[in-house]
């Protein structure tokens, strides 16, 4: 059977038009998405059943009994923390939220990881942003700053920048400048009109020195800034004054570099000084698929989108105090929840080994590095194969997701709300 | 009046206790407080062994003395106006919210957010401080606005972000970008620091150390010569931060050895 018009489930561009052939519970194969999307739709390596860990192995176990036991440990737990959230849908991470309220829990998403202090620098001072479709049909000057769109988001450049023509930008091709400033050449550098090359931890002052031209500040802008000479930063500068419609992307190569929150800040009032003279949009390349979502269900539920703390029954915010990495490393948790997420994988090594030497329980189809820290796993259907639901894109488009096939999971939504009965049970 | 509150041991010692309710004016007549440990209400004797010496009318009269491990306990002296504080170990995040007088003195290591939107008063940390010493909270447009903050140590990054007022000093280094948007008050640095003052609109800092580097944006506007531990220093002066159209001042050793980005053409 062919599927048309197929939600891709991988990264946070959310491709909507790939098309996919099936055979009972088989991928047969892919179309129009790219490797990453094939090798999430085919190479799927499900764990069977629920299982539990006694002693050093692994034993299997029922659904009601894991339920149960992971019930139990959140209940038990002074300071329980809820992660992960950025791999299934809204629905799930909305019970996700109601129940770290019920607990006193902390619950907080992936953001804490990727794109958590572009968040707090939004709060700072806005975001002059837009959709992707806005991208295509106008922008005439890409920027990606510390981003490789062509590795982690391969058809962002064919589907809305680069490589596609939009209503008013008939030929990408001749229309379209690409602007390319990271720390090294990457694929995405190779075909950029302007390469800039930043020396590691600089870009704050690169952007400290644009805002600067783009006032009329220009004369004290020294010979070379981090890296980069003066005359490319005119160059650049210019390049981006003379855009009928400029848009910047940033990715983790400025929100997690030295200065943090402070580097997208700065970019973002370089977007507004931009503003001044022509139309310019700033954007986050999200990484993870549905973290977008798990953002706007966490601030229309609590005012806050991660990092959520309901130790004192209300919701406080704090990242660096309530964010996962440092509750972890500081070993404050009791007990953890990971669901749809892979912080096994992506915490520092201090986290992890906090996270094993705690009840952690994962809700997740794959065996991923995070079962290894844990004392329970629940499997589910996969969001987007074989569970429908709705998540965000990266440019906070809503998108329903759809379901190819029936397995006989549950979907995340069916066990977290056995979860939550129990502790509402509980809680009375 | 003198409070003693000494920590009983706790099971899960690396749960924070959330006590905003400890300061001088909640003491001066017995009443019940409660404090959190993680989510679970306690009363103040389940954690602490309490001891009350002498008599008080006013708050001023109180002095309370923490000991034992109290570097998990967040948010000591939140809302202070009068009396005195004294830690005898390291403190827990938030220590000193929005205080408008009165002393704490911390005699280890304070963590993060020590003396946020601190009004008033003086605090004064005899180890290090964490990150965001006299900011703001998150999104906040002012951090702190007055009275005293000394560190004898170092203290961690974003240091008196958002600035408004009163007057911060680290005898040792800061972390990056210290007095980052910075609108007001003092911020002194004894030691190095790197990228000091970025996007600030007023105020004044003073670097002794190595600045690590600076900014574009500052505009060199002559010398001065200031005193800071008894000792003279001839410093270079900028205004700043012109990204921002910013009137602030910064201060920097005229000798100053720039470590990250080499001589500043501007010394
Ligand atoms: S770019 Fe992202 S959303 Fe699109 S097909 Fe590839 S992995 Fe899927």
């Amino acid at each position: 059977m062919r599927i048309e018009d197929v939600v891709c489930p991988f990264c946070g561009c959310l491709c909507d038009d790939l098309v996919v052939s099936v055979e009972g519970t088989k991928v047969l194969s892919v179309e129009n998405g790219c490797t990453l999307a094939t090798e999430k739709f085919t190479g799927d390596h499900r764990l069977a059943h629920p299982i539990r860990r006694t002693g050093g192995a692994w034993e299997k176990t029922t659904y009601d009994d894991a339920i149960r036991e992971t019930a139990e440990i959140l209940l038990d737990a002074e300071r329980p923390l809820l992660y992960g959230w950025s791999g299934t849908f809204v629905e799930a991470q909305t019970l996700g939220v109601h129940m770290a309220e019920l607990l006193g829990a902390v619950i907080d998403n992936t953001s804490t990881v990727c794109h958590g202090p572009s968040i707090m620098a939004i709060q700072e001072v806005g975001h002059p942003g837009c959709t992707l479709g806005q991208v295509k049909n106008r922008a005439d000057v890409i920027v990606y700053w510390g981003a490789n769109p062509i590795e982690a988001h391969p058809r962002h450049m064919s589907r809305y920048t680069t490589f596609t023509d939009g209503f008013f930008v008939k030929s990408a091709f001749r229309e379209r400048k690409v602007i390319v400033v990271d720390i090294r050449e990457t694929d995405s550098s190779e075909i950029a009109d302007e390469f800039v090359k930043v020396t590691p931890g600089g870009d704050y002052a690169v952007l400290t020195a644009l805002r600067m031209i783009v006032r009329g500040k220009g004369d004290l802008v020294p010979a070379t800034v981090s890296g980069v000479t003066r005359e490319q930063l005119f160059r650049v500068a210019e390049i981006c004054l003379s855009a009928r419609f400029g848009a910047i992307f940033f990715g983790l190569g400025l929100t997690m570099s030295r200065g943090k929150s402070k580097n997208i800040r700065n970019a973002i009032e370089l977007t507004e000084e931009l503003n001044r003279h022509t139309k310019f949009t700033i954007s986050p390349m999200r990484g993870h698929w549905n973290v977008y979502g798990s953002n706007e269900v966490f601030t229309w539920i609590t005012g806050y989108p991660y990092a959520v703390d309901f130790s004192r029954g209300i919701a406080f915010y704090n990242p660096g105090e309530t964010t996962s990495v440092d509750l972890l490393r500081r070993k404050e948790c009791d007990a953890c929840l990971v669901v749809a997420s892979d912080p096994g994988a992506h915490f520092p090594r201090a986290c992890a080994e906090h996270l094993a030497s705690i009840p952690t329980v994962q809700i997740d189809p794959h065996v991923n590095a995070t079962t290894h820290l844990s004392r329970i796993q629940i499997p589910v259907a996969v969001t987007g194969i074989d569970a429908e639901g709705t998540a965000y894109r990266m440019d906070g488009v809503p998108i329903r997701t759809r379901k190819l096939f029936s397995t006989g999971y549950p979907d995340d939504v069916a066990v977290l709300g056995r979860v939550y009965s129990l502790v509402k049970e509980a809680k009375g | 009046m003198r409070v003693i509150l000494k920590t009983r041991p706790r099971k899960k010692p690396h749960v924070p206790i959330e006590a905003e309710g400890i300061i001088p004016q909640n003491f001066l007549r017995k009443n019940d407080l409660t404090v959190y440990e993680g989510n679970r209400e306690r009363n103040l004797e389940d954690l602490f062994f309490v001891t009350v010496e002498g008599p008080a009318v006013s708050p001023d009269q109180v002095e309370i003395i923490l000991t034992g491990d109290t570097g998990r306990i967040k948010r000591v002296g939140e809302y202070m106006n009068a009396g005195r504080i004294i830690i005898e170990g390291d403190i827990g995040m938030h220590c000193g919210n929005f205080m408008s007088a009165g002393e704490i003195i911390i005699r280890g290591n304070a963590d993060a957010w020590l003396g946020r939107e601190m009004r008033g008063g003086r605090i004064l940390c005899e180890g290090t401080a964490g990150d965001y010493c006299g900011a703001g909270y998150r999104g906040e447009k002012r951090g702190m606005r007055g009275g005293t903050i000394e560190v004898m140590g170092n203290a961690g990054d974003f240091v008196a972000e958002y600035l408004s007022g009163g007057e911060v000093i680290i005898h040792g280094n800061c972390g990056d970008l210290p007095g980052v948007e910075m609108r007001g008050g003092t911020l002194v640095i004894g030691g190095n620091c790197s990228r000091p003052c970025g996007n600030m609109t007023g105020g004044t800092c003073m670097v002794i150390g190595d600045p690590g580097e600076l900014l574009p944006s500052f505009r060199r506007n002559g010398s001065t010569e200031v005193e800071f531990g008894g000792k003279k220093f001839r410093m270079a002066v900028f205004r700043g931060d012109v990204a921002n159209r910013g009137k602030g001042t910064l201060l920097v050793k005229e000798e100053a050895i720039i470590s990250r980005s080499g001589r500043d053409e501007r010394l």
